[in-house]
């Protein structure tokens, strides 16, 4: 007993220090891609992608083992998943620079990624690894056990494609702006091309789109699982069920009318908050739903 | 101070004398072999290099005497004066000469495009590369100038990369290209449509297809010249009735005409950008009064930019280059401080290689002498007699060396003077 506490507590240390290298590494990263944008290098970002993805691999090493010091996939509660959703977006952000290269975006979003981590690091540990009203309903029976890091997991990423959805159509706006206003100055130059605002960011609600999906799907399976009902009305839920709307009526109106551009960067600007809605504040309107 | 040898540096460039001395000091490329030949042939020149453009001509010789630049670079004005028999007191007056780390360094600023007309335009490092291979092909250039060239290469891109000298049009045609690009990202599998003939918005044209533009319409209302501009610029001509009909085929569209009157207007681009599914378009009105009607901006996708707009941005982006260009100079700065001391060092340390080799084998050639009356040794012994006379000789030789090392001014006679006992020596 005295021996596999001890292992826990090095393990929790252990998984502090790696989180600490990578959130070190995310804020040189976001260092560095700040110069790179300011000063115009043309220094491709290899560097960059290189810093990120050690940064990547600690942080990788420290969810994986949180999730066997604590028997259970660990984004149960906000210290957890502020940590996932920084790993998520990071993810994102690695697989997408193998084919975009665009300097504007790690200088949004490696910031963001930095905040995350450091909340993470911040918040103290709950009182209970398992939130009350989970206990026991993860580690219920097989399909629970992988239905609910599939939820979750699926949501998160999600969102961490919609947080780059939401980048590019800021950056769209600022670019359109700049040209529409004749006014080239600092934006112009350093923000990507139209066309690539608009094309990163489709793509990417095209990716979060069919992740929210199935987000959704497992969500309802697994509400099934526990307490055999489908749908709740929590507030959570209600609003998860609007963002997927607001995001199928743009998927819908490109597909069919081609809407692009400015209405498309507009839209999912709102997408994206009624995202933060969901998430941050269906927590302050209470509900079953609280967790994470 | 360069070792063994000397770069030495003869040129003459916009700056020192205008196109009609210029042209009479250009080589032609044709001839450029027989040139470097009759150039290396000379007294004091080891090596020699040509870079001749519409701007310059730059002469780049190394000699294999020290401390004789002086006369290495009259042997390069009378190269010039009997080759292009051009006056030698008109020659004197248009061109410049530097020497070692000067030549070194106007090198290195040549082929950054700091001396450029149009600061950082690219061609140049293109037009240096050219000359080296030329050179190369002629066998005129060794080991020093080689590896100066390499560096000047590395150093232009250097610059490229490192400041932002290149990285804004300064003329209105390449702002279009910008402009395009801050818009469809890349101009592969674009169609350019050219209204009118003007000749600023033909050189547009002809940018953005140099570019990557895939197709242009070439739209007048003379359908003759539309179809002859247009077998020129391997384009396709379109009836001037017609252009509404083949707009939203087009991405992009300059319009130059002397209408005067708005040719392209709001209802027709709204039309063009419902069959588009609002894929964007941009257009360039290069034209007083102007043909594009400004209204055009407030549609969504539609991007409309005046001779005015393109004038402006040319005109902040060239202040922007003068500003990059001082970041640029104190990159080469360095360089050519880095270069003269890597230039430096690799001599000393091949007169200390030298000092240590040669006195290294004397001690040894003694122990072979001595052999016979040493009778035979046995492996320990003779183990132990190669580690004492190896001590013996480090003993001897690392005080020197020292000394060489601290004296290195690149100056020093005391230098001098072991160059001339041991670095020669170990050459032959």
């Amino acid at each position: 007993m005295l021996l596999s506490s001890r292992i826990l507590i090095c393990a929790r240390k252990s998984m502090t220090i790696l989180l600490m290298i990578a959130l070190l590494l995310y804020m040189v990263g976001a260092f560095y891609s700040i110069i790179i944008l300011a000063t115009k290098s043309k220094h491709a970002g290899r560097g960059l992608i290189a810093l990120v993805g050690a940064g990547f691999i600690a942080h990788t090493a420290a969810i994986g083992i949180d999730w066997s010091r604590l028997g259970h996939f660990p984004i149960v509660n906000p210290k957890e998943v502020s940590s996932f959703i920084a790993w998520a977006i990071v993810a994102y952000y690695l697989v997408m620079s193998l084919r975009y290269h665009v300097r504007a975006l790690p200088t949004i979003i490696l910031p963001l990624v930095f905040v995350f981590t450091l909340i993470s690091l911040l918040l103290p540990d709950p009182a209970q690894s398992l939130p009350l009203m989970l206990e026991g309903a993860i580690t219920a029976n097989v399909v629970t056990q992988i239905i609910f890091p599939a939820h979750v997991t699926l949501v998160i990423f999600s969102y961490a494609a919609f947080i780059v959805t939401f980048v590019c159509g800021v950056m769209y706006l600022i670019q359109e702006h700049e040209l529409k206003a004749k006014h080239f100055g600092a934006a112009f130059q350093r923000l990507p091309a139209l066309n690539t605002c608009d094309e990163i960011g489709y793509r990417s609600l095209s990716i979060g789109f069919v992740l929210l999906t199935l987000g959704v799907v497992t969500g309802i399976v697994w509400n099934n699982q526990r307490d055999g009902r489908y749908w709740h009305n929590d507030p959570k839920e209600v609003m998860a069920l609007v963002t997927w709307m607001i995001y199928l009526f743009i998927m819908h109106y490109r597909l069919t009318a081609g809407w692009r551009g400015r209405r498309v960067a507009l839209l999912s600007i709102v997408g994206f908050v009624v995202v933060l809605l969901t998430w941050l504040g269906a927590r302050a309107l209470g509900g079953y739903h609280v967790f994470g | 101070m360069i070792a063994d040898m000397s770069i030495v540096l003869v040129g003459v460039s916009h700056k020192t004398a205008a196109v009609e001395i210029r042209e009479r000091l250009a080589f032609v490329e044709t001839h450029i072999h027989d040139a470097l030949h009759q150039l290396v042939d000379r007294e004091l020149i080891s090596e020699g290099l040509i870079v001749s453009t519409c701007n310059r001509v730059e002469v780049i010789v190394a000699t294999p005497k020290q401390n004789e630049a002086e006369a290495a670079i009259s042997q390069v004005y009378d190269f010039l004066h009997r080759y292009h028999s051009c006056d030698s007191h008109l020659l004197r007056k248009h061109c410049y000469h530097h020497s070692d780390s000067s030549a070194i360094k106007h090198v290195f600023r040549v082929t950054s495009s700091l001396d450029s007309m149009v600061v950082g335009e690219p061609q140049i490092t293109g037009q240096v590369k050219e000359a080296f291979q030329r050179a190369q092909e002629a066998d005129s250039v060794g080991h020093s100038l080689t590896r100066l060239m390499n560096r000047a290469f590395v150093v232009a891109k250097r610059v490229r990369n490192e400041t932002g000298i290149g990285s804004s049009a300064v003329s209105i045609s390449f702002v279009a290209v910008e402009l395009a690009k801050k818009v469809f990202e890349t101009l592969k599998g674009t169609t350019v449509m050219l209204i009118g003939a003007g000749e600023m918005a033909e050189l547009a044209a002809r940018h953005l297809l140099n570019y990557g533009a895939s197709r242009i319409l070439i739209v007048n209302r003379t359908y003759e010249n539309a179809k002859h501009l247009a077998d020129e610029m391997k384009g396709e001509p379109v009836h001037f009735e017609e252009f509404e009909k083949r707009m939203p085929e087009a991405e992009i569209v300059i319009c130059s005409t002397g209408a005067p009157h708005y040719l392209v207007n709001h209802d027709q681009v709204r039309g063009a950008l419902d069959t588009r599914r609002n894929r964007p378009m941009m257009f360039i009105d290069i034209s007083v009064p102007r043909n594009i009607d400004p209204a055009i901006s407030n549609l969504d996708n539609a991007f409309v930019f005046d001779v005015d707009d393109l004038e402006s941005i040319a005109e902040a982006n060239r202040s922007e280059r003068e500003r990059e260009a001082l970041r640029a100079e104190a990159i080469i700065e360095t360089e050519v401080e880095h270069f003269t001391a890597a230039l430096a060092e690799g001599d000393l340390n091949a007169v200390i290689g030298a000092f240590r080799r040669e006195v290294s084998s004397m001690t040894f050639a003694e122990l072979d002498r001595s052999r016979k009356r040493l009778g035979s040794l046995s492996e320990d012994q003779e183990e132990a007699l190669r580690v004492m006379l190896n001590a013996i000789v480090n003993k001897f030789t690392q005080p020197v060396i020292k000394q060489l090392r601290e004296s290195d001014d690149g100056h020093s006679p005391y230098l001098e003077a072991w160059r001339e006992m041991y670095h020669h020596k170990d050459k032959e």
